[in-house]
């Protein structure tokens, strides 16, 4: 790992890189998040808490609108008006994020969390090339750095990413697609994140390139301990890297395990609703798969479990009483009233 | 001009919201204040300015019932300025005085009083003094007031002679008087010698230099105002967005034709094309309503022919024409129903440009007949008189920036409100 | 004109190109500005050498007239000759008053147009970029609403309103400016001429009094124009701020911890600079138009004033010269917009 030099740190030594792998980074504890509308208070999040360990890849899936992007943000202590965290603890590396005035997060953002967006065309700027995207994030959160040797960081980055680095003085509406996303995870490790929250990658990006996407995170977290939280719908690309997998609905989360568990051994009605809406290629002459109703209003959530208008195996209590989010097993989780009985204590 | 950029055409809201079907059901005042908690002070900027436009509009369909003077007439003496009283024949005492009116005198002896010659000051003192014994009589006392009048040359003697003591008091013109008070300190005006004058009314905002009432005038003027403001907005409306409707519609040639003379109209300075167009057509209201009307049809044109193009590309057009419906269904049922907010919030803004430019075209003498009480003939006329009378300019201007300011407030609300780029996220 | 020569010159072969398809594609507007010119005023009811001399003219005179300047002939080969004329320059001789050739006493007064619009543009554009910014960083807070207020009524002003009062208070009341004019008229037997540029020619002959007399001539003019110019740009750079605030790029670099005031100006501003840029070639038409006011107000002896005088002493000739060099005009600086809007943004592929 030496082609990255160790930077001159202005920052207080991250305590974050003291951690080891598979110790907590990141713990989330009741997490919410609501929305002002005309129509009324939207509960994007609602008392979401998970913890992410470090060095691993997390995916996080659920339908558009279900809260995944939210969390997201939130976890940057990004969400804006007319949004707001209302409420929980956002534990990074020990420190609760939702304490930390503007200027302690903005010495965060970029140089311990890094975020990679959905669509690279647009989350570049136009006017700057890739080396001043480079330099000048650099250069923001490590003042001393001088010009040269800022340069000289960004083209080990770029060539370490799989961009030529003649290319390095270009514009964003030169590169294709894939190329792109490579720069924006450039950009996130920059300064060697510890954490990169990769809000939806490959949506805008066709098979192959998504798939080298993919292979390049995985590398990465190989090479660096880097830890991922990958937001994405697309479950495919969540069960070839993730090595544990949370799914959300409606602003809650449902289910949280390794992948093996939640893909093999799937608690939640909605996670199996949702692994077989996957349509199989190896299987002819069936019917998609399709839940019944569709997403409640976040304004006015169904009452009990979010889920039970749809559910197939809903109970007279799942309309009355929300789950709880319980262990059900040696490493996963879920809420709901199926498992409330063969509850796994340590 | 193709590769300018200009801001997007605001975008027509297309369906309604839950919370709008909800208003729908509710009375239109209530509507109107519960959008106001939402929209803050966005809401003021357009209720404010919708006001002044309401107000504008019944102005200057009835100004008859506002104005108290005729415009055209010589109603005041010339540059009078703002509520400053008509010179009057006022009684002129020393601070000493034991006296303070005409009425004072009634002590039947006979009072010395100062006067100009070839005033009217002396048939002024005299017209009170038999007014006042007059109302002695009828309220039952015989005390009548008798004046001796002594007749100078100079408004200076006159002052002089009551200074000295040989009259008791002076009468002349306030105006007169205004002049010379500070050479006379121990003198005093006791207010207009007649209490019948002593009513006469100010003129609020001044006279011109011809003795119209300014007011009067302006009152006026925003019905020659809104008269041009509105017909060269419907005409340019009438023309304008039928061919951008065509043209959008039916694109190729005869899109590309029309396409460059609007561009080349709409690129060219307004006011000058609007003078040279006034020029050559001649003075008269019509040719400058005409003028002003050809500035503006580009922009409905260009709009309407945008909002056109982008509605054909919408898949529901292309849905529409596989079931067959004819163009001209097309056409009025799915497009024209989209661009219709846009062009509301054009027209507020054109008929304000319009009687700005309408203004400048009169201040710059082109187009009306000289003696119509108009904003822009009153400003023109005004500034020789920019040193001593101030009120000429002031008050006609402010008159147009009102105008404008309340049509152009009204569209820029509209377009805040309906723009769902710039609503708030 | 210099500098796009010097851009020409400059520019990769690409670039030469565009700039080449970008005058073809203008030649077109000044054509058909032109000829509408030329319709406008030989075809509109009104014969124009009875308008000019009146009807007391014997009709030997006015036939010696018409053949004088070509009225006789058939309308197209009017037109051509016309057209001739105009890319010659050669407009002829100002039908009434000074009987000198037009194009001498055009040349005397574009250069104080110019003189005129420039700083009112720098002016107008300074101010509206960094208002509009500002409101557009401070949305919804009373700074914007104030702001926006200012536009809307520094807009709806007439600008020989403004002209007037500013007028008023600075020349009248305060006596701080001079009334009228573009140099007090003792120090300008001094001045010597050669652009009439006067605060180019002033600092060429090193004249220092008829520097500052010129200056201070061209303060209330400027700031007039520049003034009500400017409710335009903030208007425009506002909303263009607040959009480009929404892009996905400005998110994204704030995620990577870009110092707000840097998002604001090198992210935001730089970008939503790009289409209030190119507005300023249409806003020299409201500049143009701005500027025929101002000169009246202030009797400056620009071309705008030029115009109306000649319209009043119904000196068609003259008129229609003169709007086919205003049209001449627009076009070229809305090329240059153009060609300087290619080079800023790199997006554009030429």
């Amino acid at each position: 790992m030496a082609s990255i030099e160790n930077p001159v740190a202005e920052l207080p030594p991250p305590s974050a890189s003291d951690l080891a792998h598979g110790e907590v980074l990141y713990s989330i504890r009741d997490l919410t998040v609501d929305y002002a509308t005309r129509a009324g208070t939207v509960g994007a999040v609602d008392r979401v808490s998970l913890d992410i360990r470090k060095g691993e890849i997390i995916g996080l899936v659920g339908e558009s609108g279900c809260g995944k992007s939210t969390l997201g943000k939130a976890l940057m202590r990004m969400i804006t008006p007319p949004g707001h965290i209302s409420g929980g603890e956002l534990l990074f590396a020990g420190e609760d994020l939702m304490l930390a005035s503007d200027r302690r997060m903005r010495q965060l953002r970029g140089a311990r969390i890094g975020m990679v967006f959905q669509d690279p065309m647009t989350s570049l700027n136009p006017l700057a090339r890739i080396i001043d995207h480079l330099t000048e994030t650099i250069q923001t959160h490590e003042s001393t750095v001088s010009d040269a040797a800022a340069r000289d960081r960004a083209e080990q980055l770029v060539a370490r990413l799989g961009i030529r680095i003649e290319r390095i003085d270009d514009y964003p509406h030169q590169f294709s697609g894939g190329m792109r996303q490579r720069i924006m995870i450039a950009l996130a490790l920059a300064l060697r994140a510890d954490f990169v929250i990769a809000d939806e990658p490959t949506t805008a990006l066709d098979v192959i390139v998504e798939a080298q996407f993919l292979d390049l995170l995985l590398e990465l977290r190989d090479e660096f301990d880097l830890t991922i939280l990958l937001i994405t719908h697309n479950i495919g690309a969540v069960a070839e890297i993730s090595d544990r997998v949370a799914v959300m609905y409606a602003g809650k989360l449902v289910e949280l395990g390794p992948a093996n568990a939640v893909f093999g051994e799937t608690k939640h009605p909605y996670s199996q609703g949702l692994l077989q809406s996957v349509p199989n290629i190896d299987v002819d002459d069936v019917d998609l798969y399709q839940m019944a109703g569709s997403p409640p209003s976040l304004v006015h959530p169904p009452p009990g479990c979010r889920f039970h208008p749809r559910c197939p195996a809903a109970m007279d209590i799942c309309r009355t009483e929300e789950p709880a989010f319980l262990k059900v097993a040696p490493e996963q989780a879920t809420a709901c009233w199926l498992y409330s009985k063969g509850r796994y204590d340590e | 001009m193709a590769t300018t950029l200009e801001n997007p055409p605001p975008e027509s809201p297309v369906h309604l919201e839950e919370w709008e079907q909800e208003l729908q059901k509710v009375g239109l005042v209530r509507r109107i204040l519960r959008a106001r908690r939402w929209y803050g002070t966005d809401w003021w900027f357009v209720t404010i300015s919708t006001a002044m436009v309401v107000a504008f509009l019944v102005i200057a369909i009835a100004p008859q019932f506002f104005a108290k003077y005729d415009p055209l007439g010589q109603v005041g003496p010339r540059l009078l300025a703002p509520g400053e009283l008509p010179a009057q024949e006022i009684l002129i005492l020393p601070e000493d005085s034991q006296y303070n009116s005409v009425a004072d005198f009634a002590t039947g002896e006979r009072i010395p009083i100062a006067v100009q010659r070839e005033t009217p000051s002396s048939e002024a003192a005299r017209d009170e003094a038999d007014r006042v014994t007059e109302e002695n009589a009828a309220a039952g006392s015989d005390e009548r007031v008798r004046l001796q009048i002594q007749r100078f040359e100079t408004p200076g003697e006159v002052l002089d002679t009551v200074v000295a003591g040989d009259a008791v008091a002076g009468v002349m013109s306030s105006s007169v008087f205004k002049g010379l008070a500070d050479q006379y300190p121990t003198l005093q005006s006791a207010g207009a010698i007649s209490s019948a004058e002593q009513d006469a009314t100010s003129f609020p905002l001044g006279t011109n230099q011809v003795g119209q009432d300014v007011l009067s005038r302006l009152i006026w003027g925003a019905r020659i105002a809104i008269i041009i403001g509105f017909s060269a907005a419907i005409i340019s409306f009438v023309i304008g967005v039928p061919l951008g409707l065509l043209a959008g519609f039916a694109g190729g040639k005869t899109d590309r034709l029309m396409t460059l003379i609007m561009d080349s109209i709409y690129a060219f300075p307004g006011l000058i094309l609007a003078i040279a167009i006034t020029a050559v057509l001649g003075p008269s209201i019509f040719n400058i309503i005409v003028a002003i009307a050809v500035l503006y049809i580009p922009t409905y044109y260009r709009i309407v022919r945008g909002q056109t193009l982008s509605a054909k590309e919408e898949l529901y057009v292309e849905a529409a024409r596989s079931i067959g419906a004819k163009s001209r269904e097309i056409l009025s049922r799915y497009i024209f129903p989209n661009v219709i907010p846009s062009v509301a919030i054009i027209f507020s803004v054109n008929v304000a440009d319009a009687i700005l430019t309408g203004a400048g075209l009169s201040f710059l003498g082109l187009g009306l007949p000289p003696s119509t009480p108009d904003w822009g003939i009153d400003l023109a006329r005004g500034q020789e008189f920019i040193r001593s009378a101030w009120w000429l300019i002031t008050f006609p201007g402010l008159a147009v920036m009102l105008v404008v300011l309340a049509f152009t407030m009204m569209g820029e609300g509209l377009v805040e409100i309906f723009n769902p780029k710039l609503r708030e996220r | 004109m210099v500098a796009l020569i010097w851009v020409f010159l400059r520019g990769s072969q690409a670039l030469r190109r565009y700039i080449l398809t970008r005058i073809a594609l203008t030649l077109p507007m000044v054509l058909i500005l032109v000829s509408v010119v030329f319709l406008v005023l030989r075809v509109m009811p009104g014969d124009v050498v009875s308008s000019t001399l009146g009807p007391k003219a014997s009709d030997e005179v006015r036939a010696n007239i018409m053949q004088e300047l070509g009225l006789d002939k058939p309308l197209v080969v009017q037109y051509f000759t016309f057209l001739g004329d105009v890319v010659t320059l050669d407009f002829g001789n100002s039908f009434i008053g000074s009987r000198r050739p037009i194009v001498d006493e055009l040349g005397e007064r574009l250069p104080a147009t110019i003189e005129l619009i420039i700083p009112a543009s720098i002016i107008a554009l300074s101010m509206g970029l960094l208002f509009g910014t500002w409101a557009a960083v401070r949305r919804k807070k009373p700074t914007d609403y104030g702001l926006r207020l200012y536009s809307v009524i520094i807009y709806s002003m007439p600008i020989f309103w403004l002209g007037l009062l500013l007028r008023l208070v600075f020349s009248v009341w305060l006596n701080w400016t001079p009334i009228a004019g573009r140099i007090d008229v003792i120090t300008n037997t001094t001045l010597h001429r050669t652009t009439n540029l006067l605060v180019v020619d002033s600092i060429i002959s090193g004249n220092w009094a008829a520097l500052g007399s010129v200056l201070v001539h061209l303060i209330l003019p400027t700031v007039t124009l520049g003034l009500v110019l400017s409710g335009v740009f903030v208007r425009l750079t506002r909303i263009n701020v607040i959009e480009t605030l929404q892009e996905d790029y400005i998110t994204a670099a704030r995620a990577r911890g870009i110092r707000e005031r840097a998002v604001t100006y090198s992210y935001a501003l730089k970008n939503a600079m790009i289409p209030v840029v190119t507005v300023i070639g249409l806003q020299v038409a409201i500049l143009l138009a701005g500027a025929v006011l101002t000169e009246t107000v202030f009797s400056w002896p620009g071309m705008g004033r030029y115009l109306v005088e000649r319209i009043s002493s119904r000196d068609f000739i003259a008129v229609q010269s003169t709007v086919a060099v205003f049209a001449m005009f627009v076009a070229l600086i809305s090329l240059a917009v153009d060609i300087v809007y290619s080079v800023l943004d790199p997006r554009v592929k030429y």
